[in-house]
């Protein structure tokens, strides 16, 4: 099966750069899922989970990002993110204590934070994409 | 004349000066390695950036909200200038190139009949402008430690010039830094920020284009450039943050190097003074003995 190289930037290193069998962004109206040969999409992403797959559709990796833009051609998806985290890494404790503080702030800059942190609780809590 | 004890504490004293700068040599030498690697690592997003921005810059048509990061605001009047120095001296000419350069820029475009305010990074910079020129700050950052607090940093800034901006307290912004040019060369550089500069990517733009016009665009072309001008600012000031990060460390050891050197040479001339000083010490002596024998 073919194969589309993969990029995963953010502002401070390069995280994951490899040869998948497919990528799910979460892309600002609906996710996309991305195999071999996609046409070439600009799109920006909203938060959510990226991704990752091998070859034959196991899951390879989970990213949470809070937004940013995807560029795909056939042979290959660029995936540019401010901030990511790997999935497992994240801590459901933490997160929903992070949303109590931010809601408690009501703030127009804390607010966006809040999305993004909610967006993060929804990431960890679905588990729908583990298997397809 | 001095005495022998006199040279041997000065010998001392400078050879302790010349163990701390050459610690710091060391010490500015790794750090300008770390800071090197933060800005290679930085590289790749922030040209897939560029290349995404010259690709859609010719669809901003309009000059409303968030596009006038990269239209402007059909001003010329207000400026404001960042000057990027570090929060620390002893690192050569780094930080007072930087402060002559932007007073120089700030009088010519005062000359010029435009209003000009500043917005210094760096306590060297900040404590500069502080003495010359304190009503025209109108916001400072320092302590930024860029290396290790990372894209939060920048963030900061660019959230905040874009405050500014769109509080139309300014029409352009320029940013005064140390391009990094190699581990002991720096540039002194001007950028304009905002609005964003495309011609300096004009050549790349065209090549671009071709690649790139028969991309979609989700959700729409000015949809996502709405998004990614505000990103653009942010990984720009991360970028000069980085470069001039690098450049300090990249002074700093050069400058150490030479004080390490020229203390070295001091403790070479010192001890020849002192072994002489030793020398006209013991004939003296020598003399008065004989001389004492010789009468008797």
């Amino acid at each position: 099966m073919a194969k589309i190289s993969f990029d995963l930037v953010s502002p401070e290193n390069l995280i994951f750069n490899d040869e998948v069998g497919m990528i799910i962004v979460p892309g600002k109206d609906g996710d996309l899922g991305i195999l071999p040969g996609h046409s070439k999409v600009m799109s920006s992403l909203r938060p959510g989970r990226v991704m990752v797959y091998g070859e034959d559709k196991n899951l390879l990796k989970s990213f949470f990002v809070s937004g940013g833009f995807a560029e795909i051609n056939p042979e290959k998806c660029i995936v540019l993110a401010e901030s990511v985290e790997e999935l497992s890494s994240l801590e459901k404790s933490l997160v929903e204590k992070e949303i109590q503080q931010l809601e408690s702030q009501n703030e127009i800059k804390a607010n966006e934070q809040l999305l993004i942190a909610k967006a993060k609780l929804d990431a960890i809590n679905f588990t729908f994409y583990n298997k397809i | 004349m001095p005495s022998l004890k006199d040279i041997k504490t000065q010998i001392n004293s400078v050879g302790s000066t010349k163990k701390i700068t050459s610690a710091m040599k060391m010490v500015a030498a790794s750090k300008l390695r770390r800071s090197q690697e933060k800005a290679e690592a930085a590289r790749p997003y922030s040209s897939r950036l560029e290349e995404m921005l010259s690709s859609l810059a010719s669809s901003a048509a309009s000059g409303e909200g968030i596009i006038k990061l990269l239209t402007g605001t059909g001003n010329d009047q207000n400026y404001i200038v960042v000057p990027v120095s570090a929060d620390r001296g002893l690192c050569g000419g780094f930080n007072s190139s930087i402060n002559r350069e932007t007073f120089k820029l700030v009088k010519s475009l005062e000359g010029n009949g435009k209003k000009v305010q500043l917005m210094p990074v760096g306590k060297k910079s900040r404590d500069f402008f502080n003495r010359v020129m304190k009503d025209q700050i109108i916001d400072s950052f320092v302590d930024l430690n860029v290396s290790s607090t990372g894209y939060e940093s920048a963030l900061n800034i660019s959230n905040k010039l874009q405050e500014l901006y769109f509080d139309e307290k300014f029409d352009k912004c320029i940013l005064v830094f140390n391009k990094f040019k190699s581990a002991i060369s720096q540039e002194v550089t001007q950028q304009q920020l905002i609005p964003l500069d495309v011609s300096s990517s004009e050549k790349e733009e065209e090549k671009e284009n071709s690649s790139n016009a028969i991309y979609d665009y989700e959700p729409d072309e000015e949809t996502i450039l709405k998004d990614l001008l505000p990103k653009n600012v942010s990984i720009q000031v991360f970028k000069v943050l980085l470069e001039s990060d690098a450049g300090e460390q990249g002074a700093r050891m050069a400058a150490m190097d030479n004080a390490t050197r020229n203390a070295g040479e001091m403790i070479d001339s010192l001890t020849l003074k002192y072994n002489r000083t030793r020398q006209a010490f013991i004939t003296k002596e020598l003399i008065e003995i004989i001389s004492g024998a010789e009468s008797i």
